[in-house]
């Protein structure tokens, strides 16, 4: 296929998961909202701002770990920084409408089904003009909801529908790419919350495991009692939970396996997620510290999912062509 | 709906009515079938046809510093009828046309026959900005240099005549095809009873086409459509018609020329190219021959081009057989060519290089429409009659200084169809965009891309310009 098609779809892929992972952590935040504890809250709020990477709105907040001091924060400010801001490049709103605007570009390569989920959804938030002001004064949960299951329509179509050709594995590479990125990002920052916070509750633990889709296979698992290591067991390395780091690492060898071979290809981009899926066993991968702790494992992850993007792109997409002769 | 107060002008020709206010014998089961509908029930058809334009993604993207716009281009739902006999005149007469201009192209960049006896004028040809040196000697398969011909019609009381030749990257065919298929789900039952011709076919027709001007002995060969890119106003016809071929949609970084062959980057490596539907201008066609900021092009384009290892459609050069001066003498190509007598009209043009003509132009300035040769889309018109003295005489006054820039036409009364306007039907301006394909034989699908002017009085049709556009339902004999 088109190397700049292969390139959208990607993108395509990655928006459609980042957006449904911000709809997902914002609705978990909202309900935090509703009755839980302040400490709570603003456990909440540094776990997103620090997995985000991204400085809070407003001077009087610190950035990171123990600096950050959320209570001095107007959760409505926060919510709309990472729901409307128009230059927060992460927003949800501008997730979800890069993620329409590659489908708009990549409409020929996508089939009818998924561009009409994605077009129809996003012509009725278009149509609604939402603003932070209109969706706090009832239910906020409702507007990252209704978007959340817009975009898991939009993949079901996709399942049902697509073409299982190179434009299908990109688009699967694109979106299991970003869920280790996120995941790991999400795991660490809960890990360096947990650190910095003088106490911590059962909580802060239930909140990851419902943003991750975990909840019911953890007490499947584990029972009704919430332990941190069987918390990061399941998200981390479980291969039955369709949202750990462990399936979304094996689904993009998977489907990087299946593409037809790159014609600058050396392999580094199969070598470099079979070590993301060795890191995350626990097996130390040659550049890994001795006794890798957890976070030393989601950090290496992390770095392990950006290199193995630059190399997808530059073995598939961005490879080199020979200058012609003289 | 009711056609009570729909005001006919006896002036101006109307597409469905005839100047006793009858309808026209060909119009009369749609007539009846509006009729029947309430003003509530077309509103709602109206705005589905609308919705489904915007909810197919067939929109245009407006940008500015901020924000990117899309918008649809407004679709009146109630189709212009053209009767089966008035059709095949068109048709034949355009046929006739795409002809004489493909041999007049093939002549001024070979040995201008043409010009050597005195048919058009040297400089007219040589020195018009759109005639391509580069081009001289080329043969493209066939001798078809324009593949893609939309013609610009218009109908008056006198008659069909053409407004314009459109041969280099002419665009609204996605439109002919998407109108009908909203205005058909919308009155299916009038559609059927009608008998309308399909015009669902022309992408395989354009396939065709294309398939036929692929270099000697290349029998399976690789199609792409070269957009600029998504922020060009007609990027979803480009995708839609890309898809029609079965072609790859491409844009300039996706090609390469290696020894003078065109490749496309795809992810298993150089795949080669054969045919290139281009909807490209040729200023952007290739930076190393033409303009050399272009970032849309390819570099080497031409000459593979020269080196007849892809075939390029429309051939690049072609704009010098639309300049608006050439168009004058396009009745006399078709005698010289074809030794035939035109079967559609020309607007009367009046060339103001010539000081005969300028004289008249510059006298009747109050009377004429004046256009900018270099010009298209309706930008850099004068229209006399509704002009302001000193809009007027502003225009004088560049008249005078580059006469060669010009010609003028009378105000033509263009033919107008009924529209759902505000509720209820009244009369709009409309003209008629059909296209011709030429491979190695002419093809032409019975329908065309209907422009409305949407504003009322108005005569101008560009979607640039508040025009829309409506379904043309072909009759059956």
């Amino acid at each position: 296929m088109l190397a700049r098609n292969a390139e959208g779809l990607y993108w395509l892929g990655r928006y459609i998961e980042r957006t449904s992972h911000l709809c997902r952590v914002l609705r978990e935040q909202m309900e935090t909202l509703v009755d839980r504890p302040v400490r709570e809250i603003n456990f909440g709020w540094g776990r997103l701002y620090g997995a985000l990477g991204r400085r809070p709105p407003g001077p009087a907040i610190g950035f990171g770990g123990q600096d950050a001091d959320f209570t001095l924060a107007d959760s409505f400010a926060l919510a709309d920084d990472l729901t409307f801001e128009p230059s927060n490049p992460d927003s949800v709103w501008n997730c979800f409408s890069a993620g329409r605007e590659n489908a708009r570009q990549m409409r020929h390569r996508i089939t009818g089904e998924m561009w009409t989920c994605m077009n129809l959804a996003y012509l009725r938030f278009r149509l609604q003009k939402p603003r932070m002001a209109d969706i706090w004064r009832t239910e906020p949960e409702t507007f990252y909801a209704d978007l959340s299951r817009d975009v898991d329509t939009f993949m079901g179509a996709a399942e049902r529908t697509m073409y299982r050709d190179d434009g299908w594995r990109f688009l699967q590479i694109g979106r299991y790419t970003e869920r280790v990125q996120l995941t790991a990002a999400l795991l660490l920052a809960q890990l360096e919350e947990v650190e910095a916070a003088e106490e911590t509750s059962d909580h802060d633990w239930m909140s990851l495991l419902r943003i991750c889709h975990g909840l019911d296979a953890y007490a499947h698992r584990y029972g009704v009692a919430v332990r941190s290591e069987h918390v990061l067991d399941l998200l981390v390395t479980d291969p039955s939970l369709p949202r750990s780091l462990h399936s979304a690492a094996d689904a993009v060898a998977r489907e990087l396996r299946a593409l037809a071979p790159a014609p600058g290809a050396v392999g580094g981009a199969g070598r470099l997620a079979g070590r993301m899926i060795e890191t995350l066993r626990g097996r130390q991968p040659p550049e890994a510290p001795a006794a890798a702790a957890g976070d030393d494992r989601l950090r290496l992850v992390g770095a392990q999912c950006r290199d193995f993007h630059d190399i997808v792109m530059a073995e598939h997409v961005q490879y080199a062509v020979d200058e012609p002769a003289g | 709906m009711d056609f009570g107060e729909y005001e006919i002008d006896p002036a101006v020709y109307d597409e469905m009515f005839g100047s006793d206010g009858a309808p026209r014998e060909h119009s009369r089961s749609l007539h009846e079938a509006l009729g029947r509908l309430s003003d509530a029930e077309l509103a709602e058809i109206q705005e589905r046809v609308s919705r489904s334009f915007l909810n197919e993604g067939i929109t245009f993207t407006v940008y500015s510093d901020e924000t990117a716009d899309e918008r649809i281009i407004p679709i009146d739902c109630i189709p212009r009828i053209l009767a089966a006999d008035e059709w095949r005149r068109l048709e034949t007469g355009l046929m006739q046309r795409v002809l004489a201009l493909n041999h007049f192209l093939a002549d001024v960049y070979s040995d201008a026959r043409a010009v050597a006896d005195g048919v058009v004028p040297e400089d007219l040809v040589f020195d018009c900005p759109h005639y391509r040196r580069e081009m001289r000697g080329v043969v493209p398969a066939h001798g078809t240099w324009v593949a893609v011909c939309g013609t610009d019609v218009v109908r008056t009381h006198d008659g069909f005549s053409v407004l314009e030749d459109n041969l280099r990257v002419p665009s609204g065919v996605s439109y002919m095809i998407a109108n009908r298929r909203a205005v058909k789900a919308s009155l299916r039952r009038v559609y059927r009873q009608c008998r309308v011709r399909e015009v669902a076919h022309y992408g395989r027709l354009l396939r065709e086409t294309l398939r036929e001007l692929a270099p000697d002995g290349c029998r399976e060969p690789t199609l792409a459509l070269l957009t600029p890119g998504v922020a060009n106003a007609a990027f979803y016809e480009h995708m839609f018609l890309a898809d029609e071929i079965g072609g790859e949609l491409v844009e300039g970084r996706d090609l390469v020329v290696r020894n003078r062959v065109v490749h496309m980057r795809t992810t298993e490596g150089l795949r080669r190219v054969d045919v290139i539907y281009r909807r490209v201008d040729d200023d952007f066609l290739d930076p190393l021959v033409f303009r050399s900021d272009s970032l849309l092009g390819v570099p080497g384009l031409i000459e593979a081009y020269r080196h007849g290892s892809v075939a390029i459609a429309n051939a690049p050069g072609t704009g010098v057989a639309d300049d608006k001066s050439v168009y004058a003498y396009v009745p006399d190509l078709i005698r010289y060519y074809l030794s035939e007598d035109p079967i559609l009209a020309n607007v009367p043009t009046r060339i103001c290089r010539r000081p005969a003509d300028l004289e008249y132009t510059l006298d009747n300035l109050d009377r004429v429409v004046v256009k900018r040769v270099g010009e298209s889309g309706g930008y850099g018109m004068l229209i006399g009659p509704h002009a302001t003295p000193d809009e007027r005489e502003a225009y004088a006054r560049e008249l005078r200084a580059n006469p060669a820039d010009f010609v003028s036409q009378p105000m033509l009364a263009l033919s107008c169809a009924p529209c759902f306007v505000d509720g209820r039907p009244e009369p709009r301006r409309v003209d008629l965009r059909p296209f011709v394909l030429r491979g190695r034989r002419t093809r032409v699908v019975p329908g065309a891309f209907c422009r409305v002017a949407l504003r009322r009085g108005s005569l101008v049709v560009n979607s640039s310009q508040g025009g829309g556009g409506k379904d043309v339902w072909v009759l059956e004999d």
